[in-house]
């Protein structure tokens, strides 16, 4: 059974996006789906100062099995990338919702169409 | 609909992850890729092959009919002795790569790979006619199972009250036990009737073997350098282009043999380990760049779990350690043709 914390939002692919009090807004994967990558033994992050519109793909994660594109939730900047990630992979695995970030981001606009944590579980049940 | 091998239900409570695998459902892991692989090469797992097939050829001229369709001399091979060799067309292409067990001068057993059970045993058929033999398929009732990593002979010795050397096999209560696997560790490859799979299984699991699903299984292969059938091979290449010519003996007469000895003086491009020396995976499929042209493409990818750097395998005519590009999702990585294998 996947975890799905209640203070997160959620993408259909799987993606989880913390809104921080300074409104940055930070994004990994979801334990479901690093349960299905299994594994993750490389990342590929975005530079800091990178733009993306919603959609873009602007990060990788890969398993030894499978590559897997990490898109951007809403348009906007990256802030911090968690660098650690380049040396530790696994924390993905390990931290999905905590250790295990990827991105922090500035939105440039509104941040909406997520789902909530209710939706997201029904939606990988 | 996929079928289902005789340890379908063991699987299943292992808690593994299960994929179609060649018309089967097979475990492709039970708890991570990374931590099975290394399992296997430091202690010692087990895997479900029982997709592999198992076809026996009988008769009084067997011998004779084993050598012409494969590239090894059967009449060298002794009684309880098993050898890989490869299967080939009339141009020289690999069919499949198989292991062939000797019983005696009048029964022999090929063990194929499961994609390719079919196509080996019309094969056979089509080759036998002028040959007094018995091609009879029993990949339906057998089972298989691989165990593999370097405390194995501990536990034959523990089950099987025995030891068995490579390539060498015995039939124990039933049970065919061969000295081979897949893995490039010390192993055995027990093949038996289908009912005996599933005690066999637990008391290897009971002894201590980890369940190994086929996803450690091809990078434990891929860091040896073995060929994947289908992937490797599949359908254009030779015995030369693979690198495998230790896999024929050239004294005696075999199907395909004129065309690979047309081939011996001529510079051809042979199957080459790729090391990347960038981080990265990379993947079955990528071009790969020799002076900014494209020049193959890899047959097999992935990351070594023991090295943790990015190997693959393909066919190029370029000598060792000569610098290559590898495109991986659109950025050209830093890499070399290797010796295989490649730990």
């Amino acid at each position: 059974m996947s975890e799905v914390p209640d203070n997160l939002k959620f993408t259909k692919d799987h993606e989880w996006i913390l809104v921080e009090s300074d409104g940055k807004i930070r994004i990994g994967i979801t334990d479901y789906a690093q349960d299905s990558l299994s594994d993750v033994v490389f990342i590929e992050l975005p530079k800091i100062g990178d733009k993306f519109s919603g959609g873009d793909t602007m990060a990788v994660a890969e398993s030894v099995k499978a590559a897997s594109d990490i898109y951007a939730p809403f348009s906007g900047k990256v802030i911090d990338i968690n660098n650690k990630l380049e040396e530790f992979p696994e924390l993905v695995n390990d931290s999905p919702y905590e250790f295990g970030w990827m991105v922090l981001m500035e939105p440039s606009g509104k941040v909406d169409d997520l789902l909530d944590a209710d939706s997201y579980r029904a939606s990988i049940d | 609909m996929s079928r289902k091998t005789p340890l379908f239900s063991q699987h299943v409570a292992c808690g593994a992850k299960m994929v179609d695998y060649a018309g089967w459902e097979m475990p492709i892991q039970y708890s991570s890729i990374m931590a099975e692989h290394k399992i296997v090469r430091e202690r010692v797992g087990v895997f479900d092959v029982s997709h592999m097939g198992q076809i026996f050829v009988k008769g009084s001229e067997t011998i004779d009919f084993l050598s012409y369709v494969t590239t090894w001399d059967m009449r060298r091979q002794k009684n309880g002795d098993c050898r890989y060799c490869h299967i080939l067309n009339m141009d020289g292409t690999i069919i499949d790569d198989i292991i062939v067990y000797t019983f005696s001068d009048e029964k022999y057993m090929l063990v194929p790979n499961a994609s390719m059970i079919e196509e080996i045993s019309s094969w056979l058929n089509l080759q036998a006619d002028n040959f007094d033999v018995k091609i009879e398929n029993h990949s339906d009732f057998y089972f298989c199972i691989a165990l593999q990593g370097p405390d194995s002979p501990r536990l034959l010795g523990q089950y099987f009250n025995t030891s068995i050397g490579p390539f060498q096999f015995i039939e124990y209560d039933e049970i065919i036990i061969s000295g081979t696997g897949y893995t490039g560790e010390t192993g055995y490859e027990l093949i038996g009737p289908s009912d005996k799979a599933e005690s066999i299984w637990k008391s290897l699991l009971e002894m201590g073997a980890a369940p190994i699903g086929l996803g450690a299984r091809d990078t434990l292969r891929l860091e040896k350098g073995y060929l994947l059938s289908g992937q490797d091979f599949s359908g254009s290449q030779n015995t030369l282009d693979t690198g495998y010519s230790w896999v024929i003996d050239w004294e005696h007469d075999f199907i395909g043999k004129s065309k690979l000895i047309s081939q011996k003086k001529l510079s051809y491009p042979k199957l080459s380990g790729i090391l990347l020396e960038d981080r990265g995976i990379i993947r079955p499929g990528c071009n790969i760049f020799f002076e900014g042209k494209q020049i193959s493409k890899l047959t097999s990818g992935s990351l070594s779990p023991i090295l943790r750097k990015g190997i693959g395998l393909a066919y190029v005519d370029l000598p060792l350690n000569s610098k290559v590009t590898i495109n991986v999702r659109g950025n050209h990585l830093n890499g070399r043709v290797v010796q295989v294998p490649f730990l």
